[in-house]
This record gives structure tokens, sequence and C-alpha cells, in this order.
């Protein structure tokens, strides 16, 4: 047998397995919901499906749930990316000029992310409860007991707040990542050269970490965007819809509702506006390289 | 600056970042402190330090963790998911390290055109075509069973691709070498390649059992039946009963937290390596 014909049955055999289950599981669900978006299928009677032209995405922009679910999802973004970013770049930063205790600090900071989204979320149903220990502590500074998660106004910024707190740790090893990787030589050039810390940081830290920013930036902004599990263990999407996303209602059309049509038309929706999200990344690192 | 002033300034930030990370980390401290505790001790405790300190251990010390264990199925769920943990980790280091050797050293039609496919793969969230497999899994008959839970989540596209990244940069004199032996691919790969790159594969299974442990949506569309619950979907049944006290939830959610703990502090490096990775490969 010649050398070729080989090596494509051996990559084949090796990669089949993962071929078969990508498709599975990845390539027809993909290409289901794109079909099913256009399509009125109601998973309890498949029968009676149709074609519906874009009829499904003039209804999503046109419900009411969705749009709410919409606007929740980009105030919970808004909340939390510039928290969560600066947050983990103000600890790295910090612990990388820390001499004493670095190793307790990367562990503190990172414990959160180590817990499942569930489990946090449980816990701060009861550190966020009316009587629980924010509110306990809250008094004795002589402020009232606040509803937290128990109001429209305060439900979503409490949960952005605990999923800041939760998530934050992973960016802040990335970026300490990436304060480690700069080449010491560059600041030793700037001490001879007398420059401020403010300079140092300005002229070589930022823009060295600048492309590790935009990837955390914007996996954070995808991530905020993935917001789910949270309000579902915390408040249902309550109270009256304040912390309803667009993967919960997504969820909830597909798996509760059954109806696949109208869910599908707002997963290709999200995924669309999650591949702009990834290529204008890739356009902001890769120009980073160009004027290297 | 001199030495001593830098020394007193260093001294000085160390001390500020404890009282951060402290501040930080009260709802951990809390958890654990009150999950040894009564919900009348818990009550009584909020409005003082104690809040934050476990009771001296004596009679009752164990109390929640006690009832737990014995009256509900919470030990089982563990042992679940600890099962899943170890079924999907072997499954996903063969079918995805395979894949990610093919695609490194095996030159086959299109090799260059499956990575790219399998790059693009990795920005697709999974929460958008996660319904589509629960129709795919019910119709096979499979809800409710360990086969249909397990099968969606063994290939990663993420995993191929750091595999494929690392076995790369594998020698290839060793295979030739192997080959004089009459040693075969598939052996090859098992006794040479996988022990040759043992960090990734401490870092595939790392985030493998995070993964599985850590899950919400999938096991809870995939199981109804109480016996294959996973602990997160057991969580969720035991603290949403009426009988279970306040202690007893705080008991639970750190009775699942410790597991994560112990793995991250064995692999805590396997862990930052492969936290980082994820940003130099964009960055």
């Amino acid at each position: 047998m010649s050398k070729n014909k080989s090596n494509s049955i051996l990559g084949m055999a090796f990669f089949g397995p993962a071929l078969v289950l990508l498709t599975v599981f990845l390539f027809i669900p993909m290409v289901l919901t794109v079909i099913y978006s256009f399509t009125d299928y109601f998973a309890l009677s498949p029968k009676n499906t149709h074609f519906v032209g874009f009829r499904n995405f003039v209804k999503i922009f046109g419900d009411e749930l969705f749009v709410q679910s919409f606007l929740n999802t980009v105030k919970f973004v808004v909340i939390i990316v510039p928290l969560q970013c600066l947050g983990a770049l103000g600890l790295a930063l910090l612990i990388n000029k820390v001499t004493y205790c670095k190793k307790y600090f990367k562990v503190a900071f990172f414990v959160p992310v180590v817990m499942s989204l569930a489990v946090v979320s449980t816990l701060w149903m009861q550190i966020y409860s009316p009587e629980g220990i924010i509110n306990t502590i809250l008094a004795n500074l002589g402020i009232e007991a606040q509803p937290f998660i128990h109001s429209a106004d305060q439900a979503l910024p409490s949960i952005a707040v605990m999923s800041v707190w939760q998530g934050m740790g992973y960016q802040m090893i990335i970026f300490l990542g990436g304060l480690q990787a700069i080449n010491p030589a560059l600041y030793e050039a700037a001490e001879m050269d007398h420059a401020s810390a403010w300079q140092k940081f300005r002229d070589i830290t930022l823009p060295e970490l600048k492309p590790l920013c935009v990837f955390v930036f914007i996996t954070v902004t995808i991530g905020a965007f993935r917001m789910i599990v949270q309000p579902m263990v915390m408040t249902g999407g309550g109270p009256s819809n304040s912390t309803y996303t667009i993967v919960y209602d997504i969820y909830e059309t597909g798996t509760v509702n059954w109806e696949i049509g109208l869910a599908s038309a707002m997963a290709v929706v999200f995924v669309i506006f999650v591949i702009v999200l990834t290529v204008i990344q890739n356009i902001l690192t890769k120009d980073k390289e160009e004027k290297k | 600056m001199s030495i001593k002033t830098r020394r007193i300034l260093n001294i000085i930030l160390a001390a500020v970042m404890i009282i951060l990370s402290l501040f930080f980390l009260f709802p951990v401290v809390w958890m654990l402190a009150n999950s040894f505790k009564g919900d009348a001790a818990i009550t009584a405790d909020m409005n003082t330090v104690s809040a934050f300190i476990p009771p001296v251990p004596g009679k009752g010390f164990f109390d929640n963790y006690v009832s737990i264990v014995t009256d509900t199925s919470f030990l089982r769920y563990m042992f679940n998911t600890l099962f899943y943990a170890a079924v999907l980790i072997i499954l996903g280091i063969v079918v995805n390290g395979l894949a990610g050797y093919a695609l490194a050293k095996i030159k086959f039609p299109f090799a260059d055109k499956w990575l790219l496919i399998i790059m693009m793969l990795m920005i697709i969230p999974s929460e958008t075509i996660i319904t589509i497999n629960f129709l795919f899994i019910a119709k096979m008959g499979l809800l409710n069973t360990v086969v249909g839970y397990v099968l969606p989540m063994i290939v990663n596209p993420f995993n191929i691709f750091l595999f494929r990244q690392v076995f790369v940069s594998l020698p290839d004199d060793v295979y030739e070498a192997a080959q004089l032996d009459r040693c075969g691919p598939v052996k090859y790969f098992f006794t040479m390649v996988l022990p040759m790159s043992k960090t990734v594969v401490a870092t595939v299974s790392v985030f493998t059992f995070l993964n599985v442990w850590n899950d919400y949506l999938w096991p809870s569309l995939v199981f109804t039946s109480s016996d294959l619950l996973t602990a997160q979907i057991g969580l969720n049944s035991i603290t949403s009963n009426d009988n279970t006290t306040m202690g007893q939830t705080l008991t639970v959610i750190t009775l699942i937290t410790i597991p994560v703990i112990i793995i991250y502090s064995l692999f805590s490096k396997q862990i930052v390596e492969g936290v980082v990775s994820t940003g130099s490969k964009e960055g």
C-alpha cells in the first residue's frame, strides 16, 4: 500500500470517532437549528411542521418577553464586563507586585472560580436573604434592609455582582500569565530613564497586555451574554421577568414550551451576535500584530 | 527608594491585600463556618463575629453532615458524578487525543481544513444547541441513561485543539524508531504519545472533571430519575425541599465544593497553565 493511502486510512481511523460525535452532536444540531428557525416546528406535534420564512424572526423581535430578556442581558453585560475586566486586571497587577504571600493571594481570589454556578447561586441566595448576613451588617451600619434578589430593581445588579465575584479570578490568572511574560528588560530600560511607576504602566504594561485585554474583554462579554444558571437557580427569571435572559428564553421556549422553531430563531440570532463579537476580537488583535 | 522603605511598602501592600482577600472570601468563610451549626445558632450568630467562626467541636458538631449523608441520597449523587467524570475523562482523552494526534502528525486529506473547522466550532455556545441534542437523546430513548448523558459530552473541540498543539511539537524520529520495533500506530499512541504528554493529559483531565462536576443545564435535562442525578442537580432537589434547614443547605454546598478544592490544590499548576493557555492562544 502506498504511504499516502495508508496515511489517509490511519488519519480517518484516528480522527473518525471524534468526527462522528462532532457530526451528530454539533454539526447536525447547528444545521437543524438554522433549518428549524424557518419553520413552526412544535415538538409535541412534529407532523404539522410548515416552512414559515422569516416569520419567527419577526415574531421574536415583536415579542415583549424576548425584547425584555435581550435588554436584561445587555444590562448584565454592561455591569459585569467593566467590573470583571478591571477587577481582574487590578488584582493581577497587585498580586504581581506583592512580595509576601503571593501564592495565598493567587489561590484566595481563584476559589470562587472552582465553585459551581449552582453552588455559588445557592450560597448567595442565603447571603442576599432579607435576614441574611449582608442585611445584618447593613443594619449594624444603620442602613435599612435591602430586598436584593427579591425586588425587580435590585435583582439584576445583585446577580451581576455575584457573577463578577465568581468569575473574576479566572481572568486574573490570565492577566498574571501575561504580566509574567513581559520582558523584564523593558522595565530595566525604563528605570534607567527614571520613568515613574505610572509611566511604566502606561508605556510598557498596558501596550504589552493589550491583546490579552481584548481577549479578556470579549470572553467576559460572551460569558455575560450566556448568563442563565444564576437567574435560573436564584430567581427563576423574576421578579416580574427582571432577570430573564436571552439564553434562558431560548432554553424555556425550547425545552418547556417545546416551540423549537421559535427557540431556534432566537438561537440563530444569538449565535450571529456571538460570532460578530469574536470576529471583532480577531480584527482588533490582528491589528496589533501587524503594527508590531 | 531605600531598601527599607521599599520593604515597608511591601508589607503595607500585603496587609491591605490580606484584608481585601478576607473581604472577598467572606461568603465562603460564612458557608464553611455555618455548615456546622443548627439554624437557631446561625440566626443567633448572624449579628456577631461568630457568624464567621465555626462552633467549638463537640456534641452535634457534625449533625448537619451526618443527616445529609444518612437521610438524603447526596452521597450517591456525588459518587454518580465521580463515575461520570471518570468515564468522560477516559473517553475524552482517547477520542479527543486521537483526533488531536491525527491533526498534528498524520497527513490525511483535509487535515488543515478540519483543524480550521474545529477552531470555529469552539465559538458556538453549547446552550444554543442543547435543545436539539435533548430532542435527539429523547428520541433515541436515552433519557435517564448514563449513555444519553455521556455521549454528547465526549467530544470537545477545545480539547482536540489543546492536544493538537502539544502533539505537533513531538519529535518524529521517536515514531520512526518505534516503527522499526514493530510498534503499530495505535500502540505507539497509547504507550508513547500519551505518556510523553503528561501535562496536557493532566490539564484535559482536570478541566473535564471540573466541567462534569460543575455542569448544570445538560444533566438537569437528561436526568429526572433520582438514581442517576449528578451532585449539582441533587443539590437543587435537596435545597428545594422545605424540610431542609439552612445549615443543611450550607453543608450540601460545602460537600459539593470539597472535591473541586482537592482537585485544585493537587493540580493548581495544570489548571493555571490551562487557563493561561486559553489566553495566549488568542492573545
